[in-house]
């Protein structure tokens, strides 16, 4: 099977010190690749580069077999995938604007942005919030805006860089039950950061394990889970200590 | 977005607003120089600078002198630059204003003489007083100016100077010079670097004593609590002139409007004008004709 | 006291009588400093923007330049300008002195360097993950920008407002290359300047109102424009 994104020897460096070196990574068409790691392990860098807003040192990505003009990618390709970002930036204004903003920039006609935004608050479960301004809105209302506004892009790849992390437990829980169900039906390919590993566990097909930006482990999630390599294993053992 | 269309449009509607503001603007001075032109089918308008100073601005007559020239004039506009005299004069030696109505003859004849100003002719005068407080603690009232000028030094009362260099100021120093006297050594000689209004006012606050021209005075008589001590002596005469900035030495200057201007102010029916001038407000005339 | 309540029915009576010197001047003043204000706010949040979110060199120089004149004295920029605008000097051949151009000219330039400080403070201010955000989302450079002006309004009207207060208040500059010419080139502050010295407290102060009645209408309806969405 071709893989849908392809990392061939990425490196990325900042003064003088190398944050991720990926020699290989492939993506596949449809399945939701977990990232765990301790702080500093790369990860939120990874997301960056593989979603070409950051432009790698060296390497070359490829994206669908064709290779990706690092640090110039062409507005067409970018539009292609959609980010979550750790932090929630919302816009200073309503909810139904900060869902519809992805589509406006697109500029995609207003019935259309009406209905689509219509049917993802819903599928959100935030249709009531949708005339309140974004910023008054709890954490896990204002998590929820920023999934919906960027699955609403139907895009190819979503990157999520811990998107649940500062959510209090049921919220999450409901939220996750909720975003996995939306993942399900569209199928869309996932690139999942998290500290989390009950969620990786609920959420992720295969699960990379990043430290001091190399991957040293990468399988299928229950695999990972279960015979962690010695390194990952320390790290995944602390994790669950944490949980506890 | 509807408060982003919001923003815009109303920047969109300031912009809109502030465009037909600036073509109303033009349209206005236009509107202005074109009407001449339009009755007397002569060349364009052009603009005639006068500098003055803020004594003569402040009286109020060229308010009265300036549309009957221009109603004469119909191709000219006059733009009036109240200054202080040094300013007036140095846009003269600059060739930055093309007429200039001033009132210190000293520096005058220096400016003629070193041929920055020409056709120089004696328009009019008022006269310089010495006003003080009404119970006159220096005791100088009634007195000859130099006489009166030492007694206010020797008692070290409180003298407002001008200090900006203006026609006044000028006066003011010529008399010091005269008595051989350097005032800045007394303790209540106090400079106000400000125009004649705003130095009659600070005089009146502080109860000092000040050299003031009569117009000024007669003026802001009703606003400043100080009385006329000294005045009518030969020495205090405050002549003006009027001349036109030699336009062989700059070549921007406006000549033919700055000639007019001159051969206008010293015209009979100005003459009579200026003459009548204040009689109304102040029950009697600020200037007193004065041409060779 | 007495002075006061004087000035202030002098201020209405003339604007009941509708005496067509002071409403001319009035418009006058308007005119030229809402003038003013939209060229610095058309050059200054562009610059502002630039400096804001970019680095290049001499950034810094420049940053320093604007932040010096933020506090440009008025008569200083008056100065400058009449120098350059004489008959000598290298505009001279415009004959715009003593214009209300020359107004404005001198107003821009003190106005101009607030509007591009404090706009390119807003947007030093944003969250640089804001910017990869707005990227993701598929933004072009264009779509970024006003995505962020619309974040930081509030911050850009309080620019302009900030830059319209100096303006309406400036004195200094206006009279020098102004000239304070009767029917051409008077303005509100300087005709107060002028009704002081000839002593006519009353018109000053009647003056003095009519142009505080202005900022505060001018100001109140930028204020309301900036807070607009606040409240839900």
């Amino acid at each position: 099977m071709k893989p849908l994104i392809h990392l061939d020897h990425i490196q990325y460096t900042s003064k003088e010190r190398t944050i991720l070196s990926v020699p290989e990574l492939s993506i596949f068409h449809g399945e939701i690749l977990g990232v765990m790691g301790p702080n500093g392990a790369g990860k939120s860098t990874l997301v960056k580069i593989l979603s070409c807003l950051q432009a790698p040192t060296s390497g070359k990505i490829f994206y669908n077999g064709v290779e990706v003009p690092a640090g110039n990618v062409s507005l067409e390709q970018r539009r292609k995938w959609a980010v979550v970002l750790q932090q929630t930036l919302i816009f200073d204004t309503t909810v139904f604007q900060n869902v519809a903003a992805g589509l406006k920039i697109r500029k995609v006609p207003k019935a259309m942005i009406k209905e689509k935004v219509e049917y993802w608050l819903e599928k959100f479960g935030i249709s009531h919030l949708a005339k309140k301004n974004a910023h008054q809105l709890s954490g896990g209302e204002a998590q929820r805006v920023n999934l919906a506004r960027a699955l609403i892009l139907e895009p190819e790849v979503l990157y999520l860089d811990e998107p649940f992390s500062a959510l209090d437990y049921p919220t999450k829980v409901r939220l996750i039950r909720d975003f996995s169900s939306i993942l399900k039906e569209t199928s869309t390919t996932t690139v999942f950061v998290s500290h989390d590993i009950s969620e990786v566990k609920f959420l992720t097909d295969r699960l990379a394990i990043l430290k001091l930006g190399e991957i040293i482990q990468l399988g299928f999630t229950a695999e990972v889970l279960q015979t962690p390599h010695h390194e990952a294993a320390s790290f995944l053992n602390e994790m669950t200590l944490n949980l506890e | 977005m509807k408060l982003n269309k919001i923003f815009t449009v109303s920047l969109l509607a300031v912009f809109l607003f502030m465009m037909s503001a600036c073509s109303n603007s033009t349209n206005g001075t236009n509107e202005k120089n074109q009407a001449k032109p339009d009755e007397t089918n002569t060349a364009e308008v052009k603009d005639l600078i006068l500098t003055t100073t803020t004594s003569t601005q402040d009286s109020g007559l060229l308010d009265v002198l300036i549309p009957m020239f221009e109603e004469e004039q119909k191709n000219t506009n006059v733009k009036t630059i109240a200054v202080g005299t040094g300013q007036a004069l140095e846009m003269g030696v600059k060739g930055e204003a093309d007429v200039l109505l001033v009132h210190a003859p000293d520096a005058e004849e220096e400016i003629v003489n070193s041929g920055d100003a020409i056709n120089r002719k004696r328009v009019m005068y008022n006269d310089y007083i010495i006003v003080g407080p009404s119970a006159d603690p220096a005791g100088i009232k009634g007195m000859e100016v130099k006489a009166a000028f030492k007694q206010l030094f020797d008692k070290d009362a409180v003298f407002i100077s001008r200090g900006d260099d203006s026609g006044t100021h000028k006066k003011e120093l010529g008399i010091w010079k005269s008595i051989e006297i350097t005032p800045a050594d007394n303790k209540g000689y106090a400079e106000t670097g400000q125009g004649m209004g705003n130095t009659l006012q600070i005089a009146a606050e502080k109860q000092g004593y000040v050299l003031t021209d009569r117009a000024t005075y007669l003026a802001q008589k009703d606003n400043v609590d100080l009385d006329i001590l000294v005045e009518g002596d030969d020495d205090l005469l405050n002549i003006y002139h009027v001349m036109q900035v030699n336009h062989e030495k700059h070549d921007k200057v406006n000549s033919e409007g700055a000639e007019a201007f001159v051969q206008f102010m010293i015209a009979d029916k100005t003459q009579k004008v200026i003459e009548e001038f204040g009689k109304e407000d102040f029950g009697e005339s600020l200037f007193v004709p004065y041409t060779e | 006291m007495d002075l006061l309540i004087e000035g202030m029915r002098e201020a209405i009576e003339m604007l009941i009588s509708g005496d067509p010197e002071i409403f001319e001047i009035t418009w006058l003043t308007l005119k030229v400093s809402l003038s003013a204000i939209l060229i610095s706010t058309l050059i200054g949040i562009p610059i502002g923007v630039i400096l804001g979110l970019t680095a290049f060199r001499g950034r810094r120089l420049l940053l320093v330049l604007v932040n010096i004149g933020m506090g440009l004295p008025p008569v200083v920029a008056g100065l400058w300008i009449t120098m350059l605008l004489w008959r000598s000097g290298p505009l001279g051949s415009l004959s715009l002195l003593y214009s209300p151009f020359a107004i404005v000219m001198a107003q821009v330039l003190v106005s101009l360097p607030i509007v591009i400080g404090l706009t390119c403070s807003a947007f030093q201010q944003i969250d640089k993950n804001m910017l990869i955000q707005i990227k993701s989302l598929g933004a072009t450079r264009f779509q970024t920008v006003s995505l962020l002006l619309r974040e930081t309004r509030i911050a850009i009207m309080a620019a302009i407002m900030a830059g319209f207060g100096r303006v309406i208040a400036e004195v200094g500059a206006a009279m020098m290359v102004g000239g304070n010419i009767r029917g051409e080139t008077r303005i509100l502050t300087t005709s107060i300047v002028m009704e002081v010295s000839k002593g006519n407290f009353d018109v000053a102060l009647a003056l003095s109102f009519i142009l505080m009645s202005l900022a505060f209408i001018i100001t109140f309806f930028l204020t309301i424009l900036q807070q607009r969405n606040k409240k839900q």
